[in-house]
């Protein structure tokens, strides 16, 4: 057995496949090859998705009505921003927006969302995906009844804030104890994470398509 | 036995140990599939999955923490240089394990506040422990480097494995930082915590087992270090060269531009054609060396390895990966499928394989064989196979009539989940699960006696 | 695309490589023993591989550009397992450890 990092070969020259030099060579340049492309393609997709860029929309669009429609020209689904429609009937300003949607996170991580819920599809899997929950005709058809809320936004606090008490099926989501300003917080990251541009993920949403 | 050789053992142990705790929460999280009412409000889904999966993450550190610990003397002429330091900070790293273990258990979360995020619960997945353990775990790959860098700089010789092993613990410790930060933005947040998911688990850790199956097959097989060294940097090649930009594959759907949707969809495209490759290697080191080894159990780990990688990453990636299919399969019951087969392939039957060589050296047998490694080793691919059928089937019935049919909502997901073959492929991975949770007990059975002494290399099979 | 065409192609894009991989276990395992029977079987599986990449290219609702893709590296397969094991041939001769 050779000692040394067998880097020794006896005399063969040029591009011997059976020397590691040759791969090592290889693997280097690979590597650097990737990693540079993978930084600029980073450069660029930070352009893209810090808030205020192209897919992702600054935090005060909470202020605005939000869609999700069937775009033909890019054969995807598309949030689509629409006429002014605060939350919670008050228009925020940019810093109120911004402040909210942050305490939303703080919610969001300090309960372990991502444990039982995924967020543009990334979690868990025990409760359902909520990148568009913002928009799930579930609110106005089940829980604005079941809470006796006027609106979407309140229907959705009373939600949050006991989960326990209104059930829709057997997997329930347990009480996590949310303050009402910490639930309305979370209600403003979840409207504006349905305004962000994902590429048509989910596909159909809302829409039930037949079998064939 | 060098001292760090006795370092890798507690290393070891340690390891088992998580490993089995990881079984359990898993058992459990897929007890509340079928009993949602379970512990509700109590002990919800959310802390049990977290053990499950955090628990992955660091018993597989810690094994390949025992691994490097148990070649590295050996690798070097050399014992490792902070001996000291690295027995200290192992029992640092369980008492940080232990102790978040306990908050996750017994305060679960707390309020919207940093003070949640630095000592009860960070709440990104797989890096949920708090930034207090965050800064632990580092400490503990400090010294883990130190230790590492130190003995190659102290024996003043370098080899080419220890080379790939020290060039790949940088990048594995830089995307680690990505553990503290709590952007607002989830697109962002998301972008870099897959850097830091993707870079561990499908790069950086593909390269640090590739090394340690490298020293193993030298040890086990008797492969010689050229060609060792040859196929390690063959390996490192095709794996960062398609791994790097295969992040891509999780760029499809967080707001990323559209041009991710080509750039992952192509290169996790590429990933069966080396797996075709190492399929190949693996028969042709197998029967080169079936008759020369010493060690049947570690043999046919690293023979499984190989298999499982092909399927689990090549045939479960590759049926998801293209965008067009992943939109609808993302997120769902399909994609735990790939990763538990994928985890398994490439990691865990690893691992196995480095605890079998330790074994045989602590028991000091020329030739390792017995009855009991067949059971396990039977048991768990037995049960492996079974748990992925199972949420391939549950995952199918989702995607197609939650998300293709449905239309994704939350009364989508509900029928879908209420759907017969979503509970058939549920129930199934309760079964499997059991069945896999019994090769781990008679995994622990079989490492913990004394091998029984077997002639020579060329006996045939001990009657079953 | 339609929930049965999901379906479908998943299942024929997973096939597909496990055709693949069935070639090149075949083929390895015949080499090793040197029975030409396997290396035939290795063969048909490729085959296989090769009719499950066209109907892929034929009946799903891929976009060209997979289908393609797909259909290359159906072909790509071909050559890998024998390319493989020359070089494992070639490399461990050269280290004076050939079978």
């Amino acid at each position: 057995m050779k000692v040394e990092g067998a880097t020794t070969h006896e005399g063969r020259a040029g591009l011997d496949m059976t020397d590691p030099r040759f791969w090592r060579a290889g693997a280097i340049s690979t590597t650097l090859v990737m990693l540079v492309v993978l930084a600029f393609l980073s450069v660029d997709s930070m352009r893209v998705i810090s808030v205020g860029g192209a897919h992702v929309p600054r935090y005060d669009v909470v202020n605005r009505h939000i869609g999700y429609q069937y775009d033909w020209s890019r054969r995807e689904d598309v949030p689509v921003i629409g006429a002014p429609e605060p939350l919670f009937g008050r228009t925020l300003t940019e810093a109120q927006a911004t402040a909210l949607v942050r305490e939303g996170k703080l919610v969001i991580q300090s309960r372990a969302c991502m444990d039982c819920h995924t967020f543009f599809g990334n979690g868990a899997y025990y409760g359902p995906d909520l990148t568009k929950s913002w928009l799930d005709p579930a609110w106005p058809q089940i829980w604005m009844p079941m809470t006796g809320k006027p609106t979407r936004e309140e229907a959705m606090v009373a939600f949050l804030m006991n989960p326990d008490q209104y059930p829709t099926w057997t997997r329930a989501m347990p009480n996590l104890h949310l303050t009402e300003r910490e639930a309305r917080a979370t209600v403003a990251y979840l409207k504006w994470m349905s305004a962000v541009d994902t590429n048509g993920f989910p596909a159909n949403f809302g829409k039930t398509q037949t079998q064939q | 036995m060098y001292r760090s050789q006795k370092l890798s053992l507690r290393y070891f142990t340690a390891a088992i140990v998580l490993f089995g705790v990881m079984i359990l929460f898993g058992l459990l999280s897929a007890l509340y599939y079928l009993y949602p009412s379970m512990l509700f409000n109590v002990f919800n889904f959310s802390t049990s999955k977290i053990l499950h999966i955090d628990t992955l993450v660091i018993w597989l550190l810690m094994a390949f923490m025992g691994a490097v610990y148990w070649y590295l003397p050996k690798e070097l002429g050399h014992e490792v240089v902070g001996m000291r330091l690295a027995e200290i900070t192992f029992w640092v790293f369980c008492a940080v394990v232990a102790v978040v273990a306990l908050v996750f258990v017994f305060v679960q979360y707390g309020s919207a506040n940093e003070f949640t995020l630095w000592f009860i619960n960070q709440g990104r997945k797989y890096v949920e422990a708090p930034r207090w353990a965050t800064i632990g775990v580092v400490a503990v790959m400090l010294v883990f480097a130190y230790n590492v860098i130190g003995t190659a700089v102290k024996a003043r010789r370098m080899t080419g494995i220890m080379w790939v092993l020290v060039l790949d613990l940088i990048p594995l410790l830089i995307v680690y930082l990505d553990a503290f930060p709590a952007p607002t933005n989830m697109s962002v947040d998301l972008y870099w915590w897959w850097w830091l998911v993707h870079m561990w688990v499908e790069s950086t850790w593909e390269v640090l087992i590739g090394c340690v199956m490298a020293l193993v097959l030298m040890d086990v097989m008797g492969t010689s270090r050229r060609i060792v060294e040859a196929w390690l940097y063959i390996e490192v090649m095709l794996v960062l060269g398609a791994g790097i930009l295969g992040l891509g594959h999780h760029y499809f759907w967080i707001g990323t531009p559209r041009y991710w949707l080509g750039i992952g969809g192509f290169f996790s495209a590429l990933e069966p054609l080396p797996l075709l490759g190492m399929v190949i290697h693996s028969i042709y080191d197998a029967g080169m060396h079936r008759m020369k080894t010493a060690n049947r159990p570690a043999f046919y780990w690293i023979t499984a390895e190989a298999f499982g990688n092909f399927i689990g990453a090549g045939v479960w990636g590759f049926m998801m990966t293209l965008p067009q299919i992943n939109l609808f399969s993302h997120g769902t019951q399909w994609t735990v499928s790939h990763g538990h087969f994928a985890f398994y392939g490439a990691y865990v039957c690893g691992v196995l394989a480095v605890f079998y060589v330790a074994k045989q050296k602590t028991a000091g047998t020329e030739f390792l064989d017995g009855r009991a490694w067949k059971w396990s080793f039977g048991l768990f691919n037995f049960g492996m196979i079974g748990m992925v059928m199972g949420l391939l089937i549950a995952g199918m019935a989702q995607a197609f009539y939650g998300r293709a049919i449905g239309g994704s909502t939350l009364m989508a997901f509900t029928q879908a989940s209420e759907n017969p073959w979503f509970i058939a492929g549920m129930y199934a991975r309760m079964g499997f699960g059991v069945i896999f949770a019994l090769g781990y007990v008679v995994l622990v059975y079989d490492l913990l006696t004394a091998p029984r002494r077997v002639p020579a290399p060329q006996t045939p099979m001990e009657p079953a | 695309m339609t929930p049965a065409a999901l379906i479908e192609t998943a299942v024929l894009l997973g096939l597909l490589v496990l055709a693949g991989g069935g070639y090149a276990g075949l083929y390895g395992y015949g080499r090793l023993r040197a029975r030409p029977a396997l290396v035939a079987a290795a063969t048909a599986c490729w085959i296989a591989a090769l009719a499950i990449a066209l109907a892929i290219a034929v009946v799903t609702p891929l976009d060209a550009g997979w289908k393609v893709l797909v259909v290359v590296s159906a072909i790509v397969y071909a050559v890998i397992p024998p390319a493989t094991w020359r070089y494992l041939e070639r490399l461990h001769v050269a280290e004076g450890e050939g079978p």
